[in-house]
């Protein structure tokens, strides 16, 4: 009797770990689209206080700890703003003369990276900031340093963005005097860990020098072009003699960035003249 | 004085409620790196060495899905992690009976390990990046949630001490 119920015990067990990995394996396998609207949903509604005791700690984190690093920014900042005017005035003479239309500006939406303990944090990251404060799906997003990916998913309060440690990511990109065309993405065995990136589908014929800033080309219209991405720090393979594939550093790390700005700006305004 | 089972469980919850607060208000302090502790796992294991294996399967599958919610590179990944995790600690709770801190600190700091290992397995990372994290990066976060595991449990050691009728 005894061992016949605890057999039924052990049995039920069995049973919901079967279903959990059922589950599991069900999740894996679900579109991803649906997936993240699943996840957007919960992050609104359920997990809206977790979400946010988890952005209210970054803040005052941040508010705390950095003041100092963000005095010195804004210090730097100043300096640098200095010259602005004068160059604004001779950016506008010269695109006058050579009959190019004003450059485009876009709004940014700041917010705070909000780090979880899952390994894979990094590929993806969780922003302070949501629909409401105008992030919307497809929006770059950037720290001071360079592009750390794209929005994918969005919720009221919060956001996700897939960033270039993601195997699914890719952008097009040129280098610094637009000379050479390429494809930046995740080198296969990289993590967000271990920062490097691949320049995809160079021509043979054209070298990249060590060194080398690599901006976004804005040619697919899904990143402003000019956003720095990372430099070139050497040739990672040769394609069979027709391509050469160059590896990259990327500029900005997301593991550790902590602020990002999110570019509000459509498609169709994303390529700058 | 004698503590009745539904007040032993409701002092346990509160336990677990102040460790997942903790988790999103304390853990952003440490920098939010690989190498904070998790005390959402931490939550979970503890809950685990406290449940029949099917019951802790379902909470793993839980706390994992909310994991997946927060970090969605691999949706499903974390929940099938937490589910194998959370199922073998209760199930390991019939081979050793973890009332001493070492045991403890090893179940959290196991736990931990196998989790994040599971979670890179089921997210298709290289075989390269599954090295680097499983020796170095997550082994690092594991000592840290064991220390802060062993922590909670000798402030909490009167709330948390496991009855064997339970």
């Amino acid at each position: 009797m005894r061992s016949s119920a605890g057999r039924s015990l052990t049995r039920s067990d069995t049973l919901l770990l079967g279903i959990c990995l059922a589950l599991s394996v069900a999740l894996l396998v679900l579109p991803a689209a649906w997936a993240e609207a699943f996840a957007a949903g919960v992050r609104g509604t359920a997990l809206a206080p977790l979400v946010w005791v988890n952005r209210n700690a970054e803040e005052q984190r941040t508010s705390r700890l950095r003041l100092r690093a963000i005095a010195a920014a804004r210090d730097s900042a100043v300096l640098a703003a200095q010259s602005l005017a004068w160059l604004r005035a001779e950016n506008e003479q010269l695109r006058g003369l050579l009959g190019l239309k004003a450059r485009a500006s876009f709004p940014t939406v700041p917010a705070e990276v909000l780090h979880q303990a899952a390994a894979t944090d990094g590929r993806t990251l969780l922003l302070g900031a949501g629909s409401r404060a105008g992030v919307g799906v497809g929006h770059p997003v950037v720290s001071p340093d360079g592009l750390v990916g794209l929005v994918t998913s969005v919720d009221g309060q919060s956001s996700i963005a897939m960033t270039w440690a993601h195997p699914d990511f890719a952008v097009s990109a040129m280098t610094e005097d637009g000379g050479v065309l390429g494809i930046i993405a995740p080198a296969p065995s990289a993590s967000a860990s271990e920062a490097f990136l691949e320049l995809r589908g160079v021509p043979y014929r054209d070298t990249v020098a060590v060194g080398t800033l690599v901006l976004t080309s804005g040619l697919t219209g899904q990143y402003p072009k000019g956003i720095p991405i990372g430099r070139v720090a050497g040739v990672r393979r040769e394609e069979l003699g027709w391509e050469r594939v160059y590896r990259v550093g990327p500029l900005a790390n997301p593991g550790r960035v902590s602020h990002v700005l999110v570019y509000r700006v459509g498609r169709a305004d994303r390529s700058n003249p | 004085m004698t503590i009745s089972r539904r007040g032993r469980r409701w002092r346990v919850a509160v336990v677990i409620a102040v460790l997942i607060t903790l988790h999103f208000y304390i853990r952003p302090w440490f920098g939010g790196g690989a190498a904070a502790p998790d005390l959402l796992m931490l939550a979970m294991l503890l809950v685990a060495i406290r449940s029949r294996p099917g019951t802790a399967a379902v909470i793993g599958f839980t706390v994992g899905l909310v994991t997946d919610i927060l970090t969605p590179a691999r949706f499903g990944a974390g929940a099938m992690a937490h589910t194998v995790v959370g199922y073998l600690a209760a199930w390991g709770r019939g081979l050793f009976f973890p009332d001493n801190l070492l045991v403890n600190a090893g179940v959290f700091a196991g736990g931990v390990w196998l989790r994040t290992l599971l979670v890179l397995i089921a997210s298709g990372a290289g075989l390269a990046e599954l090295g680097r994290v499983a020796l170095v990066w997550s082994p690092i976060q594991a000592v840290t949630t064991a220390i802060a595991g062993v922590t909670v449990v000798v402030i909490f050691r009167d709330w948390l001490a496991i009855r064997l009728d339970e």
